[in-house]
């Protein structure tokens, strides 16, 4: 059978001409792009876990003691253990501002291993079953009844922490028993990792033996502002007329570590450049001396018949087949590096919502555009040159 | 008709500030099938003329006609399609690309020409032509798998791929023994003959260019019609 001579078949004989060089060359374009996969996976990963936390809180506004916003945010999406605490009052005050269609509080206690608790340290969530929108949607859907007296349900990594997988199991908080009865779906909020249960159960069972926390306090009020009005008209609203509260709305939510990330993505953008630039230097040098060396088989092929368009297509496809195949080994790489490195960074480990496959084709698509695109940038001069070449000045050269 | 015609062709070189003659008011006119050979020193102008003739360089002043069109008035594109459809060259190095093999040399100016450097028929008539420089079985040998002489027949046998009307030959047996040598200046003389293709061939061989129907002879720049002794009519146009 006969085997075509095509312009790619060409093409890849001569890069296997030189394989240190090729190899090179790759694996610099590969390096590249496995440092813009690794980022971008980074910080849409948090991103994406910050904003998904803020809209599974189902409030549209959170009140907060003057001064816990950044406390709240710990708990709320890194899992951390903090409490703060606000007079109830608060919860009338809240409701009573114009704009809020729902108002509804949480409290949270802190356990103490080894001592009040045979739980690890987590956070206590104190919820009224009643006024509810935040826990009540997911309770409904795993338990299917309001909770009783001493009963509670966990978030999944609370179950994984107590190393549960069985409900009904018995446990001790503050110097009450108290039974777990069911574990709630992952939510992507620090309130994954906490353990849930009535306000009124609290109160009664509870609280007494929880000495730090002030009676008739409340750590956090969640608002739903009525349709069509901006959650942040609202939160401001709060604030002026709750002036021992901060009002924070749920688009806000984590724009400190957003602020934070952003300064993260800018350095990797500056880290990317720096390094783009390096390979498209390498990129340069590596088909300049391709280009130098191959003067007389140009000529030879524009002697014989070439057009310039089969001279630069020969040497675009060399250049776009390094790029690709840099590019492809990049993303694998950088893949790679996010699941083994990421459980290395704090921040990752605490971002709950994984990148979808939407994403993960878009970081890998835009990987090997970036990397084809640097190889292709940095050999655009050596290609021009070939244009030039002379078939006679090659030829007479012998 | 005349196929090929050049009227007062003169080639000048610039070099370190002084210039160089190389071609000095050659005019020529070649009928078609016509088999012509030029002979002359070294540095006498035959490849440069060659060159021109061939398309791959344009004469300083002058004009290079084929078939009635003025060769250099065309653009960039269509002078490479005269050389890739017209021109068959065969240079006077080895001059294969060494990331393709044998039968993928010759295949080349088929996937220039646009069509066709695949499919069966193309692949048969590499094979043939190989066949014809017996190098049949050498069709998948790389350029350094073969000797100089080998890789010599090999482009010869690639001057002839795409069927050109011209041959245009610079020392076409340099390298190769006395008795392949005869076996190309036959084959030439086959294809001269059987399709009239024309051929115009440099050579310092007095005895190879007796076999050429016509012959020419350069001397510093000037062409002149038949052998030096005959009496050069320096710059004349030369019909025959």
């Amino acid at each position: 059978m006969a085997r075509e001579l095509t312009v790619w078949g060409h093409a890849v004989r001569n890069l296997r001409r030189t394989p240190a060089r090729t190899g090179i060359l790759v694996v610099a374009i590969a390096l590249l792009v496995s440092v813009l996969v690794f980022a971008l996976s980074f910080v849409r990963r948090v991103d994406a876990s910050i904003r998904a936390a803020s809209e599974r809180l189902g409030a549209d506004v959170l009140v907060v003691p003057t001064g816990s916003r950044g406390a709240a945010e710990d708990v709320l999406l890194d899992n951390r253990v903090k409490t703060f605490y606000m007079d109830r009052s608060i919860v009338e005050r809240v409701k009573a501002v114009k704009g809020v269609a729902r108002v509804t509080a949480q409290t949270y206690l802190a356990t103490l291993p080894g001592g009040c608790c045979d739980v690890p340290e987590s956070m206590v969530v104190s919820f009224d079953q009643e006024s509810d929108f935040v826990v009540g949607p997911w309770l409904a859907k795993k338990l299917g009844r309001p909770l009783r007296r001493g009963e509670a349900v966990v978030g999944s990594e609370s179950a994984f922490n107590i190393d549960l997988g069985l409900t009904e199991v018995n446990g001790k908080l503050f110097g009450s028993v108290f039974r777990i009865v069911g574990v709630l779906e992952r939510t992507g909020t620090g309130l994954d990792t906490a353990i849930f249960m009535d306000a009124r159960s609290v109160d009664q069972m509870f609280r007494p033996g929880a000495r730090d926390v002030p009676p008739s306090s409340i750590s956090v009020v969640f608002a739903k502002v009525e349709p069509g009005v901006d959650p942040r008209v609202v939160a401001g609203r709060i604030e002026d007329t709750v002036v021992e509260a901060d009002a924070v709305a749920r688009r806000d939510v984590g724009q400190n570590v957003l602020r934070a990330l952003g300064d993260i993505g800018r350095m990797f953008l500056i880290t990317f450049l720096l390094a783009s630039s390096l390979a498209a230097g390498l990129a340069w040098a590596v088909f300049s001396g391709v280009a130098n060396e191959r003067i007389r088989e140009v000529g030879l092929m524009r002697a014989i018949g070439a057009r310039e368009s089969h001279v630069v297509r020969l040497f675009l496809l060399e250049v776009l087949l390094v790029g690709a195949l840099g590019s492809a080994a990049g993303v694998v790489l950088g893949t790679g590096l996010t699941f083994v490195l990421g459980k290395g960074f704090a921040i990752l480990r605490a971002a709950t919502a994984d990148l979808g496959a939407g994403d993960r084709a878009a970081v890998a698509a835009l990987g090997l555009a970036v990397g084809t695109g640097v190889c292709l940038l940095g050999a655009l001069a050596p290609i021009r040159s070939t244009r030039r070449t002379e078939p006679l000045a090659v030829l007479k050269g012998g | 008709m005349a196929s090929l015609v050049a009227e007062d062709v003169t080639k000048t070189f610039g070099m370190n500030g002084t210039s160089l003659t190389a071609v000095s008011h050659a005019s020529l006119a070649i009928e078609r099938g016509q088999f012509v050979s030029i002979t002359g020193h070294s540095g006498s102008g035959k490849t440069t003329l060659l060159s021109i003739l061939g398309g791959l360089s344009p004469p300083s002043s002058g004009r290079v006609l084929f078939e009635g069109t003025d060769l250099y008035a065309r653009d960039g594109d269509a002078l490479s399609d005269y050389r890739c459809e017209q021109v068959g060259f065969v240079f006077q190095f080895a001059s294969l690309l060494h990331a393709l093999t044998a039968k993928e040399n010759l295949l080349l100016p088929a996937r220039f020409r646009g069509a066709p450097g695949r499919g069966a028929a193309v692949e048969a008539r590499a094979l043939a032509l190989l066949e014809l420089v017996g190098l049949r079985d050498k069709a998948d040998a790389y350029p350094a798998q073969l000797s100089g002489g080998q890789q010599r027949r090999v482009a010869i046998a690639r001057a002839f791929m795409n069927e050109p009307a011209l041959i245009l030959a610079d020392e076409p047996t340099g390298d190769l023994d006395e008795e392949t040598e005869a076996e190309v200046m036959k084959l030439f003389r086959t294809v001269n003959e059987a399709s009239g293709t024309t051929v115009v061939m440099v050579t310092h061989d007095a005895e190879l260019a007796g076999e050429a129907g016509r012959r020419l002879h350069m001397h510093r720049g000037r062409l002149a019609e038949g052998l030096p002794a005959s009496g050069p009519t320096v710059g004349a146009v030369a019909r025959r």
